[in-house]
């Protein structure tokens, strides 16, 4: 292997990385937070897209701004749903309610956003793909390597939002409560903190997460509607082998199944994702939790 | 919550014998009260969502949710299909022995699985349905994405030729009869309660001497074996099979049913879960854009709304009047020794 080869593979492994970064941080925020298994994720990731596209294309704004934009318009959605469906679903949940019938209750009720949203964007955007002008097409010669400058630039937002975040749920007194409610929402309460809004704010900046992920991606490849159906069985992978409700385990478990996709597909074809899939299973055999994680119950 | 009452209720058992055999008889005479032989196929599929449906109910007794039910319908309908086609078997050999593979391949896979209960088992069931449908997909000998065509019918057996949709549904009741008792029998017995236990508390369940991970993976084979039977059965009566019929997004069709018909009733929720969402969609066919709307919308009401479920519904609402009966008849008791 060429080494031009290598870091060609190696740039394309950070790129699809730091997106299901980001996804999966989405993801372990709004399930640790509010136990909600996210299937609409994958819907809201692709409506960041569209908002992007709408935004970046259609009204022609500034990229960054488009990009802030369809991450602000995704939180509302996200705050939206939340208020509109799980809110009212978890309001029928007692102590004495079963973790599965919450877990399954809430999934179910993810799905129905999903099949909504999923059809609804078919109906307003119908099938056909949508290409992005790329903000930033130069392509910058490293070690003769031609690598395109939007995949460096992918990989530095990723890294920016991350710190954001990082900065966000490790500096603030709302990053504290939001660490806080994901171990015990009841003793939250007993502080004297009203955690309704934390909910919510929980599922909006997950979803905030899964449409900045979508936005930064458009300019790369085109936006369909079939785009979020593809990235969330690869992000409940990522969550796996991470570990759930550990946010450096996401970190590493992104960055190694990105690097295993990318290499994989160039040495094996198809059969990449049955080897990571395998590979995954090794790792739970030793580490029940994930990576990082902790085994939970 | 009302306990079961152990045969101390004649007449109540009674009532229930005649119900379901009047049930099990309008089953076998249903096909000749219907000429199309489109609302039979829609009928024996879904028969095939009630089996599949109910193993999602049986992992769920015990605490766990599966997204996995496809997975080993799909290695149910291969398995056979590679043993008759290319080992030249006969249907009902091959169906002991895809049960037996099928198995043995629940065992293995479960016995990691079933290691993560909680949120980490979703998703794995959900990412191996998918996988198992990427893996016949890359695999040339089964076809790869194309799928096999031509597959035979069941042997005849005796004078039944398996040539019209009768004799399949037939083939597919006598399945599913099967599948009903045997879980019945489960759920009364000492495996069901502690299921039952485990669902309410782990901890719990594992002081009093119950082993939850090995019962939950008893769960574990038996749905999955299960839906291999229902799988074998697909293959042979659709006689072409595609990996794209398996993909992930049917087990989450699966367990709507479950959801739909009642999470509290092991066999009739999967049942008429399974009907409506086999009609419903159907009907709506004609509106098919939004389709996927409508569903998705009708499902966020029912979870909801109707928390129990269309069966839940009904038997709150029962229990209601019937409280409202007794409380009724009571006072008027009451009342009249009060007067004496």
């Amino acid at each position: 292997m060429s080494l031009g080869l290598f870091i060609q593979l190696l740039v394309n492994a950070l790129t699809i990385g730091s997106i299901y970064i980001l996804m999966v941080l989405g993801l372990d925020i709004i399930l640790r937070g509010t136990k909600i298994l996210n299937f609409a994720h994958g819907q809201l990731y692709m409506l960041g897209a569209y908002v992007l596209f709408l935004f970046f294309q259609t009204l022609h704004l500034n990229f960054a701004l488009s990009l802030v934009l369809s991450g602000a318009s995704l939180a509302l959605i996200g705050a939206l749903s939340y208020l509109g469906i799980f809110a009212v679903l978890s309001r029928r949940f007692t102590v004495s309610t079963t973790f599965s019938y919450i877990l399954l209750l809430s999934a179910m009720a993810s799905v129905g956003l999903m099949m909504i949203l999923q059809q609804g964007t078919l109906l307003v955007f119908g099938t056909q793909e949508r290409g992005i002008q790329s903000p930033l097409p130069q392509i910058i010669d490293v070690f003769n390597v031609r690598i395109s400058l939007m995949r460096l630039i992918i990989i530095f937002l990723s890294l920016l939002i991350c710190i954001c975040l990082y900065l966000l749920m490790y500096k603030t007194t709302f990053g504290k409560i939001l660490r806080a409610v994901s171990y015990d929402p009841e003793a939250v309460t007993l502080q004297g903190i009203n955690t309704s809004w934390v909910f919510v704010s929980c599922f909006a900046l997950g979803s905030a997460l899964a449409g900045l992920a979508g936005g930064i991606i458009a300019p790369l490849f085109s936006v369909t509607p079939s785009m979020g159906q593809n990235i969330i069985f690869m992000s409940f992978l990522v969550l796996l082998v991470g570990g759930i409700g550990s946010y450096r385990g996401t970190i590493a478990g992104g960055l190694l199944v990105g690097l295993l996709l990318s290499f994989g597909f160039q040495f094996m074809g198809g059969i990449a994702e049955l080897f990571v899939f395998m590979l995954v299973i090794i790792i739970l055999v030793f580490r029940p939790g994930g990576l990082l994680g902790e085994a939970a119950e | 919550m009302k306990l079961p009452n152990n045969g101390a209720n004649h007449k109540t058992n009674r009532y229930k014998l005649l119900a379901i055999i009047i049930a099990v008889a309008a089953l076998v005479v249903l096909p000749f009260c219907i000429e199309s032989g489109y609302i039979k196929h829609l009928i024996i599929m879904a028969c095939i969502g009630t089996i599949l449906g109910m193993t999602f109910s049986m992992l769920y007794s015990a605490g766990l949710i599966t997204l996995g039910a496809a997975a080993f319908y799909a290695v149910g309908a291969y398995t056979s299909t590679v043993l008759v086609m290319y080992a030249g078997l006969s249907f009902w050999v091959a169906l002991p022995l895809t049960v037996m593979i099928s198995a043995i391949m629940a065992l293995g896979f479960g016995a990691l699985f079933v290691r993560n209960a909680g949120v980490a088992f979703v998703i794995i069931s959900l990412i191996f349905a998918q996988v198992i449908v990427i893996a016949i997909g890359q695999a040339e000998f089964l076809g790869g994405w194309g799928g096999i065509i031509g597959i035979p019918r069941p042997d005849s057996l005796g004078p039944v030729e398996f040539a019209t949709k009768h004799d399949f549904y037939y083939l597919i009741l006598a399945f599913l009869l099967l599948v009903v008792v045997v879980y019945t029998a489960l759920y009364s017995s000492r495996i069901g309660r502690a299921w039952r236990a485990i669902k309410l508390s782990p901890n719990l369940a594992g002081t009093l001497g119950i082993n939850a991970y090995r019962y939950r993976l008893l769960a574990y084979v038996i749905g999955s074996t299960t839906a291999a039977v229902a799988g074998c059965f697909y293959a042979h009566y659709f006689q072409n099979i595609t990996p794209g019929a398996f993909s992930g997004w049917l087990s989450i069709y699966v367990q709507l049913y479950a959801v739909l018909g009642g999470l509290e009733f092991y066999i009739l929720g999967p049942a008429i879960g399974a009907v409506i969402m086999t009609f419903v969609p159907e009907y709506l066919r004609v509106v098919k854009e939004i389709e996927p709307i409508i569903t998705g919308i009708l499902l966020l009401i029912i979870i909801l709304f109707f928390p129990g479920g269309i069966l839940g519904t009904i038997r709150n609402s029962a229990n209601v009047s019937f409280e409202g009966f007794d409380a009724r008849v009571k006072k008027i008791k009451a009342s009249l020794t009060g007067k004496r």
